[in-house]
C-alpha cells in the first residue's frame, strides 16, 4: 500500500495546481484518466477488427457491403435482448427468461393481428407492454420474495415459454400483416429497419446508463448493494426496474423476429438467450455485477454475428459455429480479466516491489 | 531443562498501514491455561491467526515441542496438533454432530475416528451438554453448539488449543462445567490452552497465567496466584495516545439536535435512547459484539424489524429506511468502508454523488457529471483528498482517503447528523489524525456527530461525552475526566462495581 506513493503525490500537486487554474483543470484530467478507461474496453474493438479483416482475407464476399448487411440485420436481436441483459448483469443478476419473453411477446403479438384483427401498431404496443409485464414479475420474484435472479428467471423462463405454446396450443401464427413487416423489417435509405432501431435504442440506453440518476443506482446497486442501499438508494425499486426493461427489449427482440420470419413461432426465442447473454458479457459486462458496457455489448453481438455468417461463408460445417461461439466468450472474458491483471502474472510483477521495500 | 510446549518468540505482524504485532514472545507448557488479555485490537486475533497458520509472521518464530515451524498454513497448524475454537463456531448446521466432529478430515482418518469421537461426546456431556451423535446440529442451541466446539477441538490428539470467547453465549451454569471439564482435560492430557475472554471472573478461575497484550506487544505476563482483575485491566488500557485534542468543544448553551428513543435492533439489545446536542461529539464504547452497530443501523432502519423514533432539530422524523434518514438529514458512515461505504470500481466523484437524488439533474432525472465532479471537486479539496482528482476510481484511494470519499457523500448535502462506526478502521496514523480533525470541523459546523470506536484513544480524544455499551445496553456515561480508558474498560467488561469498591 505504501509502494505507489510517490507517483499518486506526483498526481496530488499536479491536479492541486490544475483546480487552481480551473479551465485547464478537467483537460488535464481527462489526458491522464481517459486512455486508462478506454484500454480496457478497446481490446474488444480489436478484436472486432481482427475478426473482420480475417474472413474479409479468406473469402471476398465477405467485406462486401450486402454481406454486412446481412451481419448487422443477423446481430440485431441478439443486441437488443444482450442491451436489457446488459443491464440486468449490471446489477449483479441475470435474466433467463428473455428468449421466453421474446416467443411469448412474438406469439402473442402475431395472434391479435392475424386472429383478432388488431391493428399493427396497437399489436406492437400490447407486446412491448407484455414484456414489460413478464419482466417486471421477474423483479417482483428476486426482490419482494428474495429469489436469487438465477432461480427466479429460471422459473419463469419454463412459465413465460409454457404461456408461448398455450396461446396458440403450439402452432405457429402465419401471414403477419404487411405493415407490420413493413415497421420493422424494411429499409430506409438502404439501411435496414432493426438496424436503425438498434442504434435508437442503443443510445437511449446509453443515457440512460450513464446520464440519468437512475443508470447510476444500477450501477452503485451492482457494485455494492449495500453501499447503495446505505446512501438512500432503493435498490428494490432499481432491480424491478431492471428486470422490467430487459423484458421490454426482449420483447422488441421478439417482435422483430417475427417480422423478419414474417411468422411468429412458439420458440423462436429461445435460441437468442445465450448469444444474447454471450453479447453482454463479450462486451464487457461483469456477472459479478457493477460492470458492463453498451458499446461493448453492441460490439459483442457484431462479433457473433460475423463468426456465424462468416463461418458459413467459408463452408464450415454450422456444428463449428457452437464451438467457435464458445472459445470465444471464454477468450473474451479471459483478455478482459487479464487487462485487469492475471493473479499469476500480478504476483510476478509485485513481488519485486515488495522486496524493494523491506 | 524440558522444553516448553509452545514457545512464540518475537512475533512481529503488520498489515498496510497498521502494525497488529510488534514483538510477542511467550511460552506454554504442557497441561496450562494461560489466558491471553487485550482491548479490542491489540493483536489477539492476529496472534490466534498466526498460531492457526492463515496468516505469516513478518518476523519471529513458533517453536512446537522444540520444532520450529516452518511452513504456515492451516493444513500444517493441524499437523502441529494446533486448534483454533472461534468465537462464531464452525459448524455446519446440515451435518449432524458425529459428522461435524470428523468434519475435514479423509475418509481413511475416519475409519478410525470412532474412539475420539466417543471421547469428545464424553467431554461435551461432561461439560453439561449431553448430546447425541446422530443427532442434527441445526435443532442444538448456541451454547450446545459452542461446547461442541469447544470438544472438537480438544479431541483428536490436540496439543495447543485456542479457545476464542467460548462462553459468550453460555449461561452462567452452564460455564462453569465447561471450564471444569476445560481445566480437566488439559491437565490429564497435557494440552496447552491459550484462553481468550473479556469475563474477567472465568479468567481468574480457569487460568494458571496470564499474558496481556497492548499496542501489539505483550505488556504483563504473570502467574494468576499473583495477579487481580484491577492489574490485568490496568495493563490492558494505557496505549498510546494520538497527539489530538479536540479544538472545538461543544459549547456548554448548545441545543439538543438529535434525540432518538426506544431505538432497538431485531437482532437484540435495546431499547435505548440518547440525546445528542448541536456540535457535541458523542463517543460509544463497548467490546466487539456488544450492539454497538446494531444500534446506529437501527436508527437509520437499515435492517428491517428496527424501532425507534427520531427527530431532528426537535422535529419527529418519520424514518422507515436509509432513504428516509438520508433525507432527514442523517448521514451513516459504516464500519466496513470497502463494501457498505463505497462503491469501489466507479469514480470518486460517481460516490460522492450516489446520496444525490435529482440534486445534479440538468432536466428531470437526467444528471450532469459535470456538477457531480464539480460538487465533487470542492467537497475533496475541503477535505484535502489525495490525489485530488476525483475521477480515479475509489479502489485506487489509501484507506484514509477512501473515508474522506465516505464523508464527501454526505457533507454537500444538508446532513445535520452523522453517526460514524469506527471511523479509522484500517486508517494509518496520518490519516486517522485528518479523519479526527474533520469530525471537529462537522461538530464546529453545528453538526450532532456519534462515533462509535472500539478504539479507546480514539474515543478518548474525540468525544465531549461517552457512552458504554454492554450487551445492548447503555451502563454508563462518561464526561470530563471520567472519560478515561479504566473507567471506559471497566464499565464494558461489566467490573465496574468491583473496582470502585
Amino acid at each position: 500500500m505504501s509502494q505507489p506513493t510517490l507517483p499518486k503525490k506526483d498526481q496530488a500537486e499536479d491536479s492541486e495546481n490544475a483546480t487552481n487554474r480551473r479551465p485547464f483543470a478537467t483537460a488535464i484530467k481527462k489526458s491522464r484518466t481517459r486512455p486508462a478507461l478506454n484500454l480496457q474496453a478497446l481490446g474488444i474493438y480489436i478484436a472486432a477488427v481482427v475478426i473482420f479483416l480475417i474472413f474479409g482475407l479468406l473469402n471476398p464476399n465477405f467485406l462486401t457491403s450486402g454481406n454486412l448487411r446481412d451481419i448487422a440485420i443477423s446481430a440485431s436481436v441478439n443486441a437488443i435482448i444482450g442491451l436489457g441483459i446488459t443491464f440486468v448483469i449490471i446489477t449483479g443478476g441475470i435474466d433467463l427468461a428473455v428468449g421466453s419473453i421474446a416467443s411469448f411477446v412474438g406469439i402473442v403479438t402475431a395472434s391479435l393481428m392475424v386472429n383478432a384483427g388488431t391493428s399493427p401498431f396497437l399489436a406492437l404496443l400490447a407486446g412491448i407492454a407484455l414484456g414489460l409485464a413478464c419482466g417486471a414479475v421477474n423483479g417482483l420474484l428476486i426482490t419482494k420474495l428474495k429469489l436469487p435472479p438465477f432461480i427466479a428467471t429460471l422459473g419463469t423462463m419454463s412459465i413465460y415459454q409454457g404461456f408461448a405454446y398455450v396461446v396458440t396450443n403450439g402452432r405457429p401464427v402465419y401471414n403477419v400483416p404487411r405493415d407490420f413487416v413493413f415497421m420493422l423489417n424494411s429499409y430506409v435509405g438502404g439501411i435496414p429497419v432493426a438496424v436503425i432501431l438498434v442504434a435508437v435504442l442503443a443510445v437511449l440506453c446509453w443515457l440512460l446508463l450513464r446520464r440519468t440518476v437512475f443508470g447510476q443506482n444500477v450501477i452503485a446497486t451492482g457494485g455494492s448493494e449495500e453501499t447503495a442501499w446505505l446512501s438512500g438508494v432503493r435498490v428494490d425499486r432499481v432491480k424491478i426496474a431492471v428486470y422490467a426493461l430487459s423484458g421490454v427489449l426482449a420483447g422488441v427482440g421478439g417482435l422483430v423476429i417475427v417480422a423478419r420470419i414474417n411468422a411468429a413461432q412458439t420458440d423462436a426465442g429461445s435460441p437468442y438467450l445465450l448469444t444474447a447473454i454471450a453479447s453482454a458479457v463479450i462486451g464487457g459486462a461483469n456477472l459479478m455485477g457493477g460492470e458492463g458496457r453498451i458499446a461493448g455489448t453492441l460490439v459483442g453481438a457484431l462479433i457473433l454475428g460475423a463468426l456465424t455468417n462468416g463461418l458459413v461463408l467459408l463452408n464450415v460445417p454450422s456444428f463449428y459455429e457452437q464451438i467457435v461461439t464458445g472459445l470465444v466468450v471464454v477468450i473474451a472474458v479471459a483478455l478482459d480479466q487479464g487487462s485487469k491483471g492475471w493473479p499469476l502474472l500480478k504476483k510476478k510483477k509485485t513481488e519485486p516491489q515488495k522486496e524493494a521495500t523491506a | 531443562m524440558v522444553t516448553p510446549l509452545l514457545e512464540l518468540q518475537n512475533i512481529a505482524k503488520s498489515f498496510p498501514g497498521v502494525r497488529a504485532l510488534n514483538d510477542v514472545s511467550f511460552t506454554l507448557e504442557r497441561g496450562e491455561i494461560c489466558t491471553l488479555a487485550g482491548e479490542n485490537g491489540a493483536g489477539k486475533s492476529t496472534l490466534l491467526a498466526i498460531l492457526g497458520g492463515s496468516l505469516v509472521p513478518d518476523h519471529g518464530s513458533v517453536i512446537i515441542d522444540g520444532h520450529v515451524r516452518q511452513h504456515f498454513s492451516p493444513r500444517q497448524a493441524l499437523a502441529d496438533g494446533v486448534r483454533i475454537a472461534h468465537q462464531e463456531p464452525a459448524i455446519v448446521p446440515q451435518l449432524s454432530v458425529e459428522q461435524n466432529l470428523v468434519l475435514g478430515r479423509t475418509a481413511r482418518q475416519r475409519r478410525d475416528a470412532g474412539k475420539d469421537i466417543d471421547q469428545a461426546l464424553a467431554d461435551v456431556a461432561q461439560m453439561g451438554f449431553p448430546l447425541k451423535a446422530k443427532a442434527s446440529v441445526r435443532g442444538l442451541s448456541p451454547a450446545q453448539r459452542h461446547a461442541l466446539t469447544i470438544a472438537r477441538a480438544l479431541a483428536f490428539g490436540a496439543k495447543i488449543v485456542a479457545l476464542d470467547e467460548p462462553t459468550t453465549s453460555m449461561l452462567e451454569h452452564n460455564v462453569e462445567g465447561v471450564l471444569n471439564r476445560v481445566r480437566e482435560i488439559a491437565h490429564t492430557r497435557g494440552v496447552g490452552i491459550i484462553y481468550v475472554s473479556h469475563k474477567m471472573p472465568e479468567v481468574m478461575s480457569v487460568s494458571d497465567k496470564v499474558v496481556v497484550l497492548r499496542d501489539g506487544t505483550v505488556n504483563y505476563t504473570q502467574p494468576i496466584a499473583q495477579t487481580s482483575e484491577q492489574d490485568i485491566v490496568r495493563n490492558m488500557v494505557g496505549r498510546e495516545l494520538l497527539s489530538f485534542k479536540r479544538q472545538h468543544p461543544v459549547p456548554p448553551e448548545a441545543p439538543v439536535l438529535f434525540s432518538a428513543s426506544g431505538v432497538s435492533h431485531p437482532t437484540g439489545g435495546g431499547p435505548l435512547s440518547l440525546d445528542v446536542r448541536a456540535g457535541e461529539v458523542l463517543g460509544i464504547a463497548g467490546l466487539v459484539g456488544s450492539g454497538r452497530t446494531e444500534f446506529l443501523r437501527a436508527i437509520i432502519r437499515a435492517d428491517k424489524g428496527s424501532t425507534g423514533t427520531v427527530s431532528v432539530d426537535g422535529k419527529k422524523r418519520r424514518i422507515r429506511s436509509p432513504r428516509d434518514s438520508r433525507n432527514a438529514g442523517i448521514a451513516f458512515i459504516p464500519e466496513e468502508r470497502k463494501h457498505q461505504g463505497l462503491v469501489l470500481q466507479v469514480p470518486a466523484y460517481f460516490n460522492v454523488a450516489l446520496t444525490a437524488d435529482r440534486q445534479f439533474n440538468g432536466f428531470g432525472p437526467i444528471i450532469s457529471v459535470r456538477k457531480q465532479i464539480a460538487a465533487a471537486e470542492e467537497a475533496a479539496a475541503r477535505m484535502s483528498l489525495r490525489p485530488a482528482n476525483v475521477r480515479l476510481n475509489a479502489r485506487q484511494f489509501s484507506g484514509g482517503n477512501q473515508q474522506k470519499i465516505v464523508i464527501a457523500k454526505w457533507t454537500w448535502r444538508n446532513t445535520k447528523v452523522f453517526l460514524f462506526d469506527e471511523p479509522t478502521k484500517g486508517v494509518d496514523v496520518g490519516g486517522k489524525v485528518e479523519i479526527y480533525e474533520l469530525i471537529d470541523a462537522l461538530a464546529k459546523a453545528g453538526s450532532a456527530v456519534i462515533v462509535v470506536s472500539s478504539d479507546l484513544p480514539e474515543i478518548i480524544s474525540l468525544s465531549d461525552r461517552v457512552k458504554v455499551m454492554r450487551q445492548g445496553q447503555f451502563v454508563s456515561e462518561h464526561t470530563g475526566d471520567d472519560i478515561n480508558e479504566h473507567s471506559l474498560v471497566a464499565n464494558a467488561m461489566g467490573i465496574a462495581e468491583r473496582t470502585t469498591t
